[in-house]
């Protein structure tokens, strides 16, 4: 009887570390978020209520949130079917019984995923220096320019850069759920198909494909959602090696690459300390993510 | 076509397409091997000889600092983040109690939650609790980690005979003698996972460590790497040089660890 007694509060004393922790230093700062994005604030002086005035700020074209919205979904736009489309070339490849050192080939291609994302801005910054850069070097050997393409300061180039570098970053990503979903089809299946003359590409357009749509589909809705997050890569391929310059080029020329978290980290700790306005950007940002995995997870449940 | 051909083709198509993953790696582990002056002149393909002298300037600059703050916040983070994660997703596993689906729906709401959402709040916290230039802002948030909450629990869950619990619980065990003892012993491949998640993520973190780091010798990696090039402007070789050396270690985690890791990424995604 005792015993049953004290056994009621074991799991919540076994939930209690990871409730106040979360508590503490998640829940707290959101509902704090909140109250600061109703204010202006410099993170020093006094707060002044002022209601709704950052939400509706964001639809002034100063505040550029539309903007790094829209070329936040052009990057995903862009780079995200490439990436998908190589991420499965190369998972149909790695699971057909033809290919050898399995792992190893796996492994090579994942690996630009796990970079640290502020070394893969860094490295696509050096690789496309108008100066140093590798690119530059290899189409003036080969005579396909005549002098150095300023790929980093004409926006058409950087943002081409930008898909480059997301698509070199992610297909890795995109394999990996194609060989779990791959793996999920049955043997049976292929066989049957064999029997009734479907082999090769035919088998993979016909029965492959419309197999791997739920994949494909959770992997279009994390890489929008993803996306939205995406912040350190341009950054650090535009503001170039050293912090210091950094602010000189916000988002880099015209701002045509900045990002929704850039703009928020540059509103609130950059160029400004308007508070209050990177917090509205913070919950505006979070709404559009919400839209997005909504309609996501609708058509998620639909197809699985 | 025999099937060793097939093999062959195979095998050379999937190789070719790995360069375009491997290309960007070797350029930049070559050209950390040249003077600076020569990157500029001529186009670099092969070693050169340079990477004794581009390593002592990298050296110079306090890099083994930051890798130590790096490996202390990732240690860190990844050893409370996977005790409390297990703790609690024993409790969602194995006991029942009030309102338990409706709490473990909020833990899993949690989980779409961006984590930009709290971030001026939280870094405006830090300062009021005198945490800024430690490493302490960039610990804190993980430790709460509703991922890890759902891996385990779904891991528990499966792993854990209920016989076993039940056998050592009237042999006298107590239930956090249980969860070290038995629960623990059950979860290893769930904890492998988890940790190298937990390590990657708070190793490549950012944005964190941009605002509410100011002093260099608390600086970890991400950051480190981008001083490189201020301390050492003119000096491109060995800031290539640091990028390499600061994202060596990771790789060679992770191609350990691939497997587990790649297990945790893909869970959920494809039913089972």
């Amino acid at each position: 009887m005792m015993d049953a007694m004290k056994r009621r509060w074991v799991p919540y004393l076994f939930l209690s570390p990871y409730m106040l922790f979360y508590v503490a230093f998640g829940l707290i700062p959101i509902l704090f978020s909140f109250y600061v994005s109703l204010t202006s604030w410099d993170g020093i002086g006094k707060k002044t209520f002022v209601g709704l005035d950052n939400y509706a700020f964001l639809f002034n074209p100063d505040s550029y949130f539309f903007t790094s919205v829209g070329n936040t979904l052009l990057f995903v736009a862009v780079s995200l079917p490439l990436q998908m489309a190589f991420g499965l070339a190369i998972a149909a490849l790695l699971y057909s019984k033809f290919v050898k050192w399995k792992a190893f080939f796996q492994l090579v291609n994942f690996l630009p995923y796990i970079v640290t994302p502020v070394a893969v801005g860094l490295m696509f910054n050096l690789l496309f220096d108008w100066q140093a850069g590798f690119v530059n070097k290899l189409l003036l050997e080969f005579g396909l320019i005549e002098e150095g393409i300023y790929w980093l300061g004409e926006p058409l180039y950087a943002r081409i850069v930008i898909v480059l570098m997301l698509f070199w970053k992610g297909f890795g990503y995109t394999m990996i759920f194609y060989l779990a979903g791959l793996a999920n089809i049955s043997k049976d299946l292929h066989e049957a198909a064999a029997v009734d003359g479907a082999t090769g590409m035919k088998a993979f357009w016909t029965i492959t494909l419309p197999l791997l749509r739920p994949v494909t589909t959770f992997v279009a809705i994390t890489g929008i959602i993803g996306g939205f997050q995406l912040l350190e890569e341009p950054m650090l391929l535009l503001g170039g090696a050293g912090m210091g310059s950094a602010s000189a080029v916000i988002g880099g020329p015209e701002r045509c690459c900045l990002t929704t978290v850039w703009n928020m980290y540059d509103t609130a700790f950059g160029s400004t300390t308007r508070y209050g306005l990177g917090s509205a950007i913070a919950y505006g940002l979070c709404v559009i993510i919400a839209v997005f995995s909504f309609i996501g997870t609708k058509f998620y449940r639909e197809e699985s | 076509m025999s099937t060793r051909s097939r093999t062959v083709t195979a095998t050379v198509t999937i190789a070719l397409l790995s360069i375009v993953a491997l290309l960007p790696f070797y350029i930049m582990v070559v050209m950390g091997t040249y003077r600076n002056e020569d990157l500029f002149t001529k186009i670099v393909l092969f070693p050169g000889n340079y990477l004794v002298e581009n390593f002592k300037t990298v050296a110079a600059s306090r890099f083994d600092l930051a890798y130590w703050n790096s490996f202390i916040v990732s240690a860190v983070s990844t050893v409370l983040s996977v005790f409390v994660s297990a703790l609690a997703g024993f409790a969602f596993a194995k006991y029942n109690f009030r309102h338990k689906s409706k709490i473990f729906g909020a833990v899993l709401l949690t989980m779409m939650i961006p984590g930009q959402l709290g971030l001026v709040a939280y870094v405006i916290e830090m300062r009021y609790l005198n945490l800024s230039d430690t490493l302490m802002p960039l610990i804190l948030p993980w430790v709460a980690n509703a991922f890890g909450v759902y891996w385990m629990t779904q891991f528990i869950r499966g792993a854990v005979p209920a016989e076993v619990i039940e056998s050592a619980r009237i042999d006298g065990c107590s239930d956090l003698g249980i969860f070290f003892r038995i629960v623990m012993a059950f979860i290893y491949p769930a904890v492998t996972t988890l940790s190298l998640l937990v390590f990657l993520w708070s190793w490549n973190n950012y944005l964190l460590p941009l605002i509410v780091i100011n002093k260099p010798e608390m600086y970890t990696i991400p950051l480190g790497i981008t001083t490189l090039g201020s301390a050492y402007r003119t000096d491109l070789a060995a800031q290539i040089l640091g990028l390499s050396i600061g994202t060596l270690p990771v790789l060679v985690l992770f191609a350990i660890g691939s497997k587990s890791f790649i297990r945790g990424l893909t869970a959920g995604s494809v039913k089972g």
